[in-house]
């Protein structure tokens, strides 16, 4: 069997492979990883939607797990995903609006929604642990 | 071997033509997107205020008709906006025949969660 | 007279800014520090056995030769049967202009003259010599070889058909380009002399026109990458969006159902690699999300 060119597939060029991540597809990824974490935790929204109705024993073995050191970590990431896309996702509606996308604003806005991200989860925490006395 | 050689650039760039649609998905995800900013924040800040509180103060919360209603509304429309994001997710990743059994189950899934959430606050909001 | 393109001002001005390459002001911007040179997957990870890239030879500089630095090219050879490989060729920087497409065609007169590439103007207008320069897209003629890393690594234009080495088989782009007919379309018979359009309108095609065509954008687009045969890529959907807001046009309707489809437009995520990574400045994100307003605007 001849091997000539034609028979044969062109090779494609690397992708992702090799192209540098910046912050812009950087974000995207991370925007879309934290989308899909969130809907696994929506899932266990209901099974303790389910547990708070089913009764007292139910409750306590739910909130047993989350309260342990597998669930605080889990909660931990749940919120750090949950601000982040909640920024993220602010960032989308503006950008469908058609503004904000010189690249000055793309990054200054993307810096921003890291920042956010962060200060509102610690927030978040600071504010659980202060209520919890 | 290759079918797709025969056709020209151009037919194969046209593909089966423009489905006309897709709109409707674009924007719904943005108004569920909207709709949630709100909704998740209430319900965050609940849960921190509620940290360390006991099953039945719980209870008496979630039983407040306004409670009630807004975590119904929290379910409808996480639901509604996981169904939209994870429907685009699997069409950008899965292109083999298993594409349309997936974006099945996801959307079925997701009604079943959101129906069963929305039931669940419903027993503890009616409940005895 | 001077001329304002980014390649021409004084090099003091062209020099990426030590204080904030966080924050990137346009695009022929090159970020000094380098957190990831590239995302952190295996080096043939999902590439199919006739694209793996092998380890080439390493052509030294010439002796003699002060100012060196290295480049490691993509080659692919299609009468050999082999797979593509990675060439290493030590350059002489004194004896060549300051240029990338400089590099090349010293290597290309000094060092192996099977070393092909597409090349055309040589002050970025033509967008011949688009390609892959340290992880991203830009034209050779406009990249600064001080602007890469050592070793620079020079790489086609993303996820294309290779014919060799830097050649590419751009035929199904520029026919996602041809699909969304770009040319004037009206059913108002023609006028004696040109067709109006007030300054204003006309202001509105700036910033689309100036597309060179150079397909960096689209090669870029991580979700043309995965969906390229449907998704249209920000190239093609930057041109519909030129002819949508060209006010002599008369065929807005028709344009907007070729383009309203899931795939076609909307695998638009906004992931935005395509605004950073145009060589000309233009803002492909921005058009695409002109015409999703415009889409949603005809339908409320």
């Amino acid at each position: 069997m001849s091997n000539s060119a034609a028979e044969r597939n062109r090779p494609l060029s690397p992708n992702i492979q090799i192209y540098r991540p910046q912050l812009t597809s950087v974000l995207s990824i991370v925007n879309r990883i934290t989308g899909v974490a969130l809907s696994i935790y929506a899932v266990a929204l209901v099974v303790w939607l389910v547990a708070a109705a089913t009764g007292p024993w139910a409750y306590a073995t739910v909130q047993g797990v989350i309260a342990s050191r597998i669930g605080q970590i889990a909660l931990l990431g749940c919120t750090f995903a949950f601000f982040l896309h909640l920024c993220g996702g602010i960032r989308h509606l503006v950008w469908d609006t058609a503004h904000g996308f010189e690249l000055r604003s793309i990054y200054i806005s993307g810096w921003a929604v890291v920042a956010a991200s962060v200060v509102l989860s610690a927030l978040a925490w600071i504010a659980r642990s202060f209520v919890a006395g | 071997m290759d079918r797709q050689r025969m056709r020209s650039p151009l037919s194969r760039a046209m593909g089966l033509g423009s489905a006309k649609e897709g709109a409707e998905q674009w924007w719904m995800a943005r108004v569920s997107a909207v709709a949630l900013i709100p909704l998740t924040l209430w319900f965050v800040a609940s849960i921190i205020a509620h940290t360390d509180s006991d099953y039945v103060t719980f209870i008496v919360w979630l039983r407040m008709p306004l409670v009630s209603i807004l975590m119904v509304l929290l379910l409808i429309a996480l639901f509604y906006h996981t169904a939209l994001g994870l429907q685009v997710v699997i069409e950008d990743y899965v292109h083999s025949g298993a594409k349309f059994g997936a974006l099945i189950a996801v959307r079925l899934g997701c009604v079943a969660l959101a129906v069963t959430g929305i039931l669940a606050t419903m027993r503890i909001a009616f409940g005895g | 007279m001077t001329c304002d393109l980014d390649c021409c001002k004084p090099s003091g001005s062209r020099q990426p800014s030590d204080g904030s390459t966080m924050i990137i002001e346009s695009s022929d911007q090159v970020p000094r520090a380098t957190l990831l040179k590239r995302f952190p997957v295996p080096r043939n990870f999902g590439v199919a056995p006739e694209s793996r890239i092998v380890r080439g030879r390493t052509w030294p500089a010439p002796t003699g030769a002060v100012r060196v630095k290295s480049f490691e090219i993509y080659r692919y050879d299609p009468d050999s049967g082999k797979n593509p490989r990675l060439d290493t060729f030590e350059v002489d920087l004194d004896d060549c202009g300051p240029m990338v497409l400089d590099a090349l065609f010293w290597i290309k007169n000094k060092v192996d003259s099977t070393l092909t590439f597409r090349r055309s103007c040589r002050e970025g207008i033509c967008g011949s010599c688009a390609m892959n320069m340290d992880g991203t897209n830009w034209l050779a003629c406009t990249r600064f070889i001080s602007d890469l890393g050592t070793p620079a690594t020079i790489y086609p234009l993303a996820n294309m058909r290779v014919i060799k080495d830097l050649v590419l088989d751009l035929t199904h782009v520029f026919a996602q380009y041809a699909m969304i007919e770009p040319w004037l379309q009206s059913r108002t018979p023609e006028p004696e002399k040109e067709r109006l359009q007030s300054p204003e309108e006309r202001s509105k095609l700036d910033g689309y026109y100036e597309c060179i065509l150079c397909f960096c954008c689209t090669s870029g687009c991580p979700s043309h990458w995965w969906n390229g045969d449907r998704f249209l890529g920000p190239a093609a959907l930057l041109q519909a969006w030129r002819w949508l807001a060209d006010s002599r046009d008369e065929a807005k309707g028709e344009r907007l159902d070729v383009l309203e489809d899931p795939f076609r437009l909307y695998r638009c995520h906004t992931i935005l690699n395509c605004t950073r990574t145009c060589p000309k400045g233009l803002n492909p994100g921005k058009a695409i999300a002109e015409i999703k307003k415009m889409v949603i605007e005809r339908r409320s």
